[in-house]
């Protein structure tokens, strides 16, 4: 392998390996947004986004392979659905604000109880 | 993490610049709002597990502010300044959250107290002017987290040594 697979791995994860980079274009992420109604076949969603077939195949596959998009064989079709799990890390990612609040919560909840005891007594 | 949840507001203008967290407390409306009103209050709750705070300034009026810094559980301090924009007993508070007076990122949240049967919801409902603001804040505060993480690695690591000495 030369060198500079290296420096451009470096330089950016690669697409299809990225999550991040996967949903960083916006017709990726209208896909994800459709399929949120249920599973469909690649000509559905290229009619829904004006994409030709072979476009909307192409970013399918780069969801498929970063694991946010599952296909399987029904009949004739494939049919194409969300597999939300691989957002996970993104969900993370940006779970900084939510933790710090939900964890404050956490202790506001038990001071309040020890609040209603304590006036319980009073 | 139960009674936590997170709405997704799905088809919402703003909804790749804000953030909803709701949590319903086991207690009347009107006392888990006293627990916002006062700095004895505050302090006993403010920010995650093993955090602490020191209070230099705090008034609770509408134009008040509450100044003080977050300690982290490895040392670490973090200015705050809040200011309150709206107090509504005991229905609802907004404020501005910022690191000190005229910070241009501050941002407001709103939190709305409901009844639900003889527990309380909080909603804390945050707006931020730009995307990219909501993502630096998510990050900043994800390195407060970082903190916390690194010291209960630490915390496991002495623990280990402590135990691996005793054995010998």
């Amino acid at each position: 392998m030369p060198i500079s697979v290296y420096d451009n791995h470096m330089a950016r994860a690669a697409t299809t390996s990225d999550v991040f980079n996967a949903i960083a274009e916006p017709q990726r992420r209208e896909i994800l947004m459709l399929l949120r109604e249920g599973e469909q076949p690649v000509t559905e969603l290229a009619q829904k986004l004006r994409l030709t077939q072979p476009g909307a195949s192409k970013h399918l596959r780069v969801l498929r392979e970063v694991g946010l998009v599952r296909d399987r064989k029904s009949g004739k079709q494939r049919l194409y659905g969300l597999h939300a799990r691989g957002l996970r890390p993104v969900h993370e990612w940006t779970g900084g604000f939510e933790r710090f609040w939900n964890e404050s919560f956490d202790r506001l909840d038990a001071y309040v109880q020890d609040l209603k005891r304590t006036k319980r007594k009073e | 993490m139960s009674g936590t949840e997170r709405r997704t507001p799905a088809q919402s203008a703003t909804a790749d610049r804000e953030i909803i967290i709701s949590r319903v407390i086991n207690a009347p409306r009107e006392l888990v709002f006293e627990a916002f009103t006062e700095v004895r209050h505050l302090s006993q709750w403010w920010g995650p597990q093993g955090f602490t705070t020191t209070t230099r300034a705090f008034e609770f009026r509408v134009g008040g502010e509450w100044v003080f810094v977050m300690h982290g559980p490895d040392g670490t301090d973090y200015r705050e300044w809040i200011s309150w924009t709206e107090i509504v007993p005991p229905h609802r508070i907004a404020l501005l959250h910022g690191e000190s007076r005229g910070d241009p990122n501050a941002f407001e949240s709103v939190l709305t107290f409901e009844p639900e049967g003889t527990a309380t919801r909080i909603e804390m409902h945050t707006v931020f002017p730009t995307k990219e603001m909501r993502d630096e804040v998510v990050e900043k505060y994800h390195a407060i987290e970082g903190g916390q993480q690194t010291l209960s690695k630490l915390d496991a690591y002495v623990t280990e040594i402590v135990r691996k000495g005793a054995a010998r």
